[in-house]
């Protein structure tokens, strides 16, 4: 552990000997692609799919109305909605699945989809969720009982207090926050093929997914396919962010044609079904108050939010956080009351609403916070690093109980900011920023320190439809030694098959070659809730390593007798057992191994394998400095980010090299979000951003070139003390470029900007100051 | 939602200006990259014209209907239709006032599109919108010095 080890993956993936679900063919398979609604919001007076059915290679037409009959129309949503798989009697959002075709080749089912008639009667569009709130609003789902757009209401924290302290603090700063709409956008988008075997009953069904455990439950919920009946191997997967987590329209069609036509069915979706149709992130409308002191100490923390869910409230939380943990708002301050209420609302937009990269939403609490410090910092004219450093919770205070109730882990903050800021060279910055402003130019230099809060998690509070979010490992050691372990997660890149591998190894005393990961079968892994929420190791990692320490407790009793002496005896040192006080003997897990097959003493049972399901105790809480240095184009508002250092604190490390690169990939994707990507949506509802030409996916040459360091500060309830980096980057460092961007443009006054920072709106900043005439 | 708009003089009186526009005979053969049209009546027609935006080609079905407002004066064209999963819908309107030599024809379209029209094509509809309008003047030119 603690090694940089080359990716045991990578060979399979450098040489694209990959098995992604597209490469999946099996004999006498059909393709399917889907119809999607060109209107926001219209009334489906007919389709008419009979020249469709006609169409050459056409095998098959499904409509809601077929679905229906499967008693298959509706299917209930992660967040205890339900939602259409195909459109019945009107559609709700854009590229909304209207109908699907099954054909002989994908060609053919694509043809066939023009050739289907829906005849549409437009009514009014909803897209701005203030306006959907307001009582003469179209109500758009007339099958809920409840008549409003409105989808529920929900509260944090103690709101008398924090009006108490509001009340009487001598400061408060107001700021409206938006987090826009973007989207995950993995390489890979969502697909599957379907295999129904007839004589058997079987249902075999590939998947892209982050979840397969789940999958298999709810596919077995909605078809009546009986849950052993059914086999869900996620193969090889182009990543997920939290796209792949939710079950779409597309797989319930697949099953649906694969079940009636007794034939294997494949549907892969496209690029813009991808954005346009599958889970988005985000899309909050924020308002954010802190109450201080006129010395910057931070008092009271106010937050009101109007949550976009589009049509269907699809979202990924756990279901007793409707609104994920967005209540960690406080952040790594030590406020004294903080209250946090969000309202979700329909509209005529694409459903969902995933935690992509982070944990239920952490990411829009943690850049609202750290957006809204920055804008007291500026009001009350005090270096951003100062006013941080005189709130964060010290070091002292851990378990440190939050306002909204979450008990941190561990943490020090002070640590790891101090060792940002000397690396990154801040006073000098701060010195050259000064003489630049003197000389009119626009630097800027954005700090964010977040609190993440991760693993997904204790029984008693985290569950997706009900199930509990515990995680689970099955290690089978066999006669020469070598090591089968099998997950509940299933990693979509994150190179599990080295981390979990290195775990195993240290726990074990082998070498990380001799293990073998597995995950993404249900027919071979243990139940397990999936990859997502940065809970791989905080949950799978805690599992295998408790799991492999169940194995060496049995491998202890054999030992025992290998060695002659009495269990305990018997001593293990990290590589073998060894009989106390008798030197130069020892036996190492190999031999305990063979033994387990060939030598055991009376009343052991032969073998050495073992399965444990891990409840954690808590979450764990990773935090981390950033500090971006941009320079602004004072003629074209582009920003150049010159420097960006991130400095995470995710307690022991099991391969820095792996967490090296989830640093890059979630600071990437954090720096495209600040500056690039947006879902927009036209007053008709058309999504104006559904492929990769509106929406951007930065490049090696746009991406800035990332520093980074580390603090370990060990989560005291986790196994081996790790907690889960994965997100880490993608929610602390929107906050840092905004903040960079607007420290740059404050002597203009500017306080705050809406992200995606695109170099017109920073133009036209400029412009509207006279700068650039 | 797509706003146009214009004003074109045409050398002829208002009354054959207004016989003109007024009967789908005429007005069909002016719509650029048709492939195929279905006269129904005296102001109803069909038309399936040819769509190009960028990366989506294919065509489009569009229903027709002139309706005079003000007899030899004002005349609304709505239009709907669509093709390529995408719905198209406009509203056209003329108007017919007398000059020195001859009529001025003004006219005004609301159009709203959805589908992948408008989100793939949507940067490219306007300049593609105006590049049609051209070619519905040109056509009307001709078939005006013809009549």
């Amino acid at each position: 552990m603690g090694k940089s080890i080359a990716r045991k993956e990578d060979p399979r993936f450098l040489r694209g000997k990959g098995r992604y679900v597209d490469d999946v063919i099996l004999p006498n398979m059909l393709y399917m692609s889907i119809l999607r609604s060109p209107y926001a919001h219209a009334r489906i007076r007919r389709i008419d799919t009979s020249a469709a059915l006609a169409a050459p290679g056409v095998k098959l037409v499904l409509t809601g109305e077929d679905l229906a009959k499967m008693n298959l129309a509706w299917m209930p949503t992660l967040n205890g909605d339900q939602q259409m798989v195909l459109a019945v009697d009107k559609v709700l959002f854009q590229y909304q699945e209207v109908a699907a075709v099954v054909a002989e080749t994908r060609a053919q089912a694509e043809d066939a989809l023009q050739l289907i008639e829906v005849d549409y009667e437009p009514l009014p569009v909803v897209v701005d969720p203030f306006k959907a709130l307001e009582p003469d609003a179209p109500i758009l789902r007339e099958d809920r009982e409840k008549k409003s757009n409105h989808i529920w209401h929900w509260e944090s924290g103690d709101r008398e207090e924090t009006e108490n302290v509001f009340r009487d603090a001598p400061v408060v700063v107001k700021q409206d926050v938006r987090f826009q709409r973007v989207h995950p956008s993995p390489l890979e988008p969502c697909g599957c093929v379907a295999d129904y075997n007839t004589a058997t009953g079987r249902l075999t069904f590939y998947v892209t997914s982050q979840a397969p455990h789940v999958h298999r439950t709810v596919i077995a919920m909605l078809s009546g396919i009986p849950e052993h009946q059914i086999r869900v191997i996620s193969p090889d997967v182009g990543g997920g962010f939290g796209n792949k987590v939710g079950v779409y329209p597309g797989y319930v069609c697949a099953v649906a044609a694969s079940v009636k036509l007794g034939v294997p069915v494949k549907w892969i979706e496209t690029r813009t079904e991808n954005i346009a149709s599958t889970s988005f992130a985000r899309d909050f409308h924020m308002t954010c108050e802190i109450a201080a002191r006129e010395d910057g100490k931070v008092l009271g923390l106010r937050v009101k939010t109007i949550a976009d869910h589009g049509a269907f409230d699809a979202a990924a939380n756990p279901t007793k956080f409707p609104a994920g943990l967005f209540n960690i708002v406080t952040g790594s301050y030590d406020f004294k009351a903080a209250f946090v209420e969000v309202d979700a609302v329909y509209t005529n937009k694409a459903p969902g609403g995933v935690a992509y990269r982070c944990s239920f939403r952490v990411t829009e609490a943690a850049y609202l916070i750290e957006r809204t410090m920055d804008v007291l910092a500026q009001r009350l004219k005090m270096d951003p690093a100062e006013l941080r450093f005189r709130n964060f919770i010290r070091k002292e205070q851990f378990p440190y109980k939050s306002p909204t109730g979450w008990v941190y882990d561990s943490g020090d903050y002070e640590k790891t900011l101090k060792l940002a800021l000397e690396r990154i060279g801040y006073d000098e910055l701060r010195k050259e920023q000064a003489e630049k402003r003197a000389r009119g130019e626009f630097m800027g230099i954005g700090i964010s320190t977040f609190t993440e809060i991760v693993g997904g998690g204790p029984k008693n509070t985290f569950d997706i439809l009900g199930i509990k979010m515990f995680d689970s490992a099955e290690i089978r050691i066999h006669p020469t030694g070598k090591v089968i372990a099998r997950l509940g997660v299933r990693h979509q890149g994150q190179g599990h098959e080295t981390t979990f591998a290195q775990i195993i190894a240290e726990e074990l005393g082998l070498s990380a070659d001799d293990v073998l990961i597995e995950e993404g079968d249900t027919d071979t892994a243990p139940y397990g809730l999936g990859t997502y929420a940065s809970r791989s190791t905080p949950t799978a990692g805690a599992a295998a390593a408790l799991c492999a320490r169940r194995i060496r407790e049995k491998a202890r009793k054999i030992a025992a007798h290998l060695l002659e002496v009495g269990e305990d005896d018997v001593v293990w040192d990290g590589t073998a057992f060894s009989a106390k006080g008798l030197p130069g003997k020892s036996v190492t897990m190999k031999d305990v191994a063979f033994a387990a097959y060939t030598d055991v003493p009376d009343g052991v049972e032969p073998g050495l394998e073992a399965t444990y399901y891990y409840d954690p105790p808590n979450l764990t809480f990773p935090h981390g400095a950033y500090i971006a240095v941009v320079d602004i184009d004072k003629g074209t508002g582009a920003v150049k980010v010159r420097r960006f250092l991130a400095v995470d604190d995710c307690g022991n490390v099991i391969n820095p090299m792996i967490v090296e690169g989830q640093v890059h990939g979630g600071l990437t994707e954090g720096f495209a979000i600040a500056f690039m990507q947006d879902i927009p949506y036209d007053s008709n509802g058309n999504c104006l951003a559904p492929n990769w030409m509106d929406y951007l996916v930065p490049t090696a040459l746009d991406t800035p070139h990332w520093e980074t360091d580390r603090t370990v500060t060990p989560s005291p309830h986790h196994p081996i003390g790790a907690k889960g980096v994965g997100e880490s980057p993608n929610v602390g460092s929107p906050a840092a470029f905004v903040n960079a961007v607007v420290d740059a443009l404050s002597p203009l006054g500017v306080e705050h900007i809406d992200m995606p920072l695109y170099p017109w709106k920073i133009w036209e900043i400029l412009r509207k100051h006279g700068i650039n005439e | 939602m797509l706003k146009y708009g214009g004003e074109y003089t045409i050398k002829l009186p208002r009354e054959e200006v207004w016989n003109f526009i007024t009967d789908p005979h005429k007005v069909v053969p002016c719509i650029p990259d048709l492939i195929e049209s279905n006269i129904e009546g005296d102001n109803r027609f069909q038309a399936i014209v040819k769509v190009g935006l960028g990366p989506i080609r294919g065509k489009f079905k569009l229903d027709c209907e002139l309706s005079p407002i003000e007899p030899g004066t004002a005349m609304a064209m709505p239009i709907k239709g669509g093709g390529m999963g995408s719905g198209v819908e406009m509203n056209a309107n003329v108007k017919l006032s007398d000059t020195d030599n001859g009529t001025l024809l003004k006219w005004e379209c609301e159009a709203t599109i959805s589908g992948p029209i408008a989100s793939l094509g949507g940067r490219l509809i306007d300049n593609q919108a105006k590049k049609i309008i051209q070619q519905v003047f040109e056509n009307l030119e001709k078939a005006f010095a013809s009549v």
